[in-house]
């Protein structure tokens, strides 16, 4: 009994938490074994969140006990909590900015440190003892999304922490970011560090994680050995259903180009031309940083570029800003919807009428009958899950949100829609319906041009593939006839290299 | 059960943190003073606070859009100069008063074009707009208030309309609904209001951002300037020195009323209730109460900064609920 209980490192009995209206966690129960990487999965709004923030003191848990250690959990401050050996690494990290990877990693700790040149030092170490090769004297800004989670990391161990939580921590990884994230989970497991790992990419549970526990709808579904459950039981145990497929069937597409865009060249892109036809998919696999996000932005005219040519019909088009660019049809669901595609302090409507307003509009008096209709017939048609359409944004989960942004664009009547990592934090639900309608837009004669990080979505989604890689295009592939390696292989450039050894062979 | 009601007693309180200040007040008042609640000082409270409100109706319009205009106050007395002034030239009254709205216009469209089109900080370019405005004023006047030798100016805000003096009252009226009307249904003013919650989003969604926000500015010192031929009218007076601390309260009772600092946020009733408080309640009140006027002063401030300090506790609020 004695030996069990040393056994386990994090226990949590029967916790209960309400908001007003939600009751986000009911009698949940969860056990973390010392040592193991524990996942926990489940759709938004299945409480993953409201935990982590209660474990972390950042929540009151309005009944339950939390055992950590060994020592009932009574803390209600995140500086509590890290004090005793539980870190947690949030989504949207917690670095200042403006300081170096040094200052951030001992953040209010440097007297302690022996001033900035220990901080420096010991930072080092730290950042050397997971693999990260980073110098400690550059400023966080200036990192990158994976880099700056290796200095979170090191802030973690620098507490000693025995407990590190990881939410979501690969949600803007590219899979290379991600091979190097698990080297690092790895290496934590062998110093005998215990992962908590939230995550909606089922392929990383299975890979890193000893058990599982699903929730849903505030409750604990199940806890079980990864080995013992399969993919599928997985996600209907998240959805409470059962999905036979992940993806739908992809359009047909044999229509005729709609979409030209001829050298485009920026300080990042180089020559960049493609066409799109008519009720196509075109999927861009690449590194984040490869220009991916660069190439769209440019067509839609939000960046400034010379010299290129855009031909809608086989007429060409001027987009001098993305005002032009809708005037032109296109339409951009942009890649942090929360920084580039909603108005948080705007209600559903507002965000759904935002791109639309001239058409609303009578001399420049809103027609608000019209406007409700809008939001209305795009929150029943997309399935938007929202009290009202008088409801902030800033309160709908992920999916929905991500609804509302799409609701919009559609009301544009966009022929070209470009979705830039359109899935990104989605539970599968919700994914499902996006994916729906991709293949709706295009098969009534639209055309989509899809960029993600997740290479099964791309591949399953795209009529045809583009790899980019460092600002050009690195190969044209057809998804039904290539390997998912041999794609990945031009994303990283080296498909040159393969076709040179072929002319040598 | 009761825990729930009392914290949605204290949002409430908190949400609504400018009304509950005025009845606050209110009663404080009540207590200490039998003429208070007459219609004679109900009126006073309104046509003093008139012109405040009128000006702080234009900020509103700027800082929905997420600006800020500094140089309103600045705008206003030099605005009410230059009428005065070109009217004591023989310039007719009503191109006199032309020519200080176009002023005013003028200056709200140099700080727009400087702060859209040049990218820069809006709290230091009006601050620097109204320094100069300021020292142009003087210039005009020699420091000194210059009197308007016209009469008739004066019945702009002090004449009889159905047998009361209360033109000032429904400039107040007029215009409040006019800027709300903007702001509340016109694609313009749901523009600003995109433009203030995310100017990026905004972007994205083929808003004319910079077009738009230099438009906000541009009203805003229109409407500073109306205030400015308002005081002029109403006291007989141009006087350079009338605006010094004006930009500063009127955004600070503009915020006390509920509209978010950040831009985004905020309606005209609310910023009226803001105004309302802090020019009309708030220094009626204490000038019953015979509190000494620098004393006022010092309580004016205090008393702003515990309202928006109460403000930021109830978005903490609303925070942890999320």
């Amino acid at each position: 009994m004695d030996n069990k209980n040393n056994n386990i490192i994090l226990s949590i009995q029967d916790v209960e938490k309400s908001f007003p209206g939600v009751k986000a966690l009911d009698q949940v129960s969860i056990e973390i074994e010392r040592g193991e990487v524990h996942g926990l999965v489940g759709e938004n709004g299945a409480g993953k969140s409201t935990l982590m923030k209660i474990l972390s003191g950042v929540l009151k848990k309005d009944a339950g006990t939390i055992i950590f250690d060994g020592a009932v959990v009574h803390h209600t401050s995140p500086v509590e909590s890290q004090r005793m050996g539980m870190s947690i690494i949030y989504q949207e990290l917690n670095l200042v900015h403006t300081m170096s990877v040094g200052e951030n990693v001992f953040l209010g700790r440097f007297k302690e440190m022996g001033g900035m040149r220990g901080t420096h030092t010991k930072a080092k170490t730290l950042l050397d003892s997971i693999g990260a090769n980073l110098d400690t004297y550059q400023l966080v800004d200036e990192l990158s999304v994976s880099e700056k989670q290796m200095v979170e990391i090191a802030k973690a161990l620098s507490f000693e922490s025995k407990l590190i939580i990881m939410d979501e921590p690969s949600s803007s990884l590219t899979q290379d970011e991600m091979d190097k994230l698990i080297a690092v989970i790895k290496q934590l497991k062998e110093k005998g560090i215990t992962i908590i790992y939230i995550s909606h990419k089922l392929d990383e549970i299975f890979e890193l994680c000893n058990r599982v526990t699903i929730m849903r709808d505030g409750h604990v579904i199940d806890t079980q050995l990864t080995t013992d459950i399969t993919r599928n039981e997985m996600i209907a145990k998240m959805v409470g259903r059962t999905i036979e497929n992940e993806f739908p069937e992809r359009p047909k597409c044999d229509g005729e180009v709609l979409l030209e865009v001829k050298s485009l060249n920026t300080h990042k892109l180089k020559n960049v031309s493609f066409e799109l036809r008519k009720g196509e998919i075109l999927g861009f696999v690449g590194l984040v940083g490869a220009g991916r996000t660069e190439i769209v932005r440019a067509i839609f005219g939000a960046d400034q570029v010379k010299g290129h040519e855009i031909l809608i019909d086989g007429k060409v088009v001027k987009i001098k800003n993305p005002k032009d660019a809708m005037n032109a049809g296109l339409a951009l669901v942009t890649e942090d919807r929360k920084q580039q595609g909603l108005v948080l302090s705007f209600t559903v409507e507002k965000n759904v009428s935002m791109a639309s307003l001239d058409r609303l509009s009578k001399f420049g008096i809103l027609n608000k009958s019209k406007e409700k209709d809008m939001a209305q017939r795009q929150v029943k048609g997309l399935n938007v899950k929202t009290p009202t359409i008088l409801t902030k944004v800033s309160s709908l989960s992920g999916g929905n949100q991500q609804k509302v942004v799409l609701g919009g664009w559609l009301e544009t009547g966009p022929r070209v829609l470009i979705l830039d990592e359109p899935t990104r934090g989605i539970d599968v639900g919700a994914k499902y319906e996006i994916y729906l309608l991709m293949k709706e837009i295009a098969e009534s004669g639209g055309a989509i041009i899809l960029i993600s990080s997740e290479l099964p979505e791309v591949l399953n989604m795209s009529n045809r593939v583009l790899t980019v890689y460092e600002g050009r295009i690195t190969g044209e592939f057809d998804p039904l006839k290539t390997t998912p390696d041999h794609i990945m292989r031009n994303a990283l450039g080296m498909g040159e290299e393969e076709q040179n050894n072929d002319q040598a062979n | 059960m009761d825990k729930m009601n009392v914290k949605k007693i204290l949002s409430v309180i908190t949400n609504q943190r400018a009304v509950l200040a005025i009845v606050i007040t209110l009663i404080v008042v009540a207590f200490n003073n039998n003429n208070f609640f007459t219609i004679y000082n109900m009126k006073t409270m309104l046509t003093t606070s008139s012109i405040y409100l009128i000006i702080g109706f234009g900020a509103t319009i700027v800082l929905v859009a997420g600006g800020v205009d500094l140089s309103i106050g600045f705008n206003m007395s030099v605005s009410g100069v230059l009428a005065v002034y070109l009217m004591n030239n023989n310039v007719p009254i009503s191109l006199a008063v032309l020519c200080a709205l176009i002023f005013g216009g003028i200056v709200g469209a140099i700080n727009g074009y400087i702060v859209v089109y040049q990218k820069t900080e809006p709290f230091i370019i009006t601050l620097g707009m109204g320094i100069s405005l300021l020292g142009l004023g003087r210039l005009i006047t020699n420091a000194r208030p210059i009197v308007a030798e016209n009469k008739a100016f004066l019945n702009i805000s002090n004449g009889m309309i159905f047998g009361e003096r209360l033109n000032l009252i429904y400039f107040t009226i007029i215009m409040f609904a006019v800027v709300h009307y903007i702001l509340r249904y016109t694609s313009f003013g749901r523009n600003l209001y995109a433009i203030g919650g995310d100017y990026e989003v905004a972007e994205y969604s083929g808003i004319n951002v910079r077009a738009n926000k230099f438009y906000a500015f541009v009203l805003s010192g229109v409407i500073a300037a109306l205030g400015g031929v308002l005081l002029a009218s109403k006291f007989g007076t141009g006087n350079a020195n009338y605006g010094l601390t004006t930009g500063f309260v009127i955004y600070s009772a503009v915020v006390v009323g509920g509209t978010s600092f950040a831009g985004g946020i905020g309606s005209v009733p609310r910023s009226a209730i803001g105004l309302i408080f802090v020019y009309g309640v708030l220094q009626n009140a204490m000038n019953m109460l015979r509190v000494n006027s620098y004393t006022q002063m010092v309580m004016t401030g205090i008393i702003i900064a515990t309202v928006i300090a109460l403000d930021s506790y109830s978005r903490k609020r609303i925070r942890e609920k999320v």
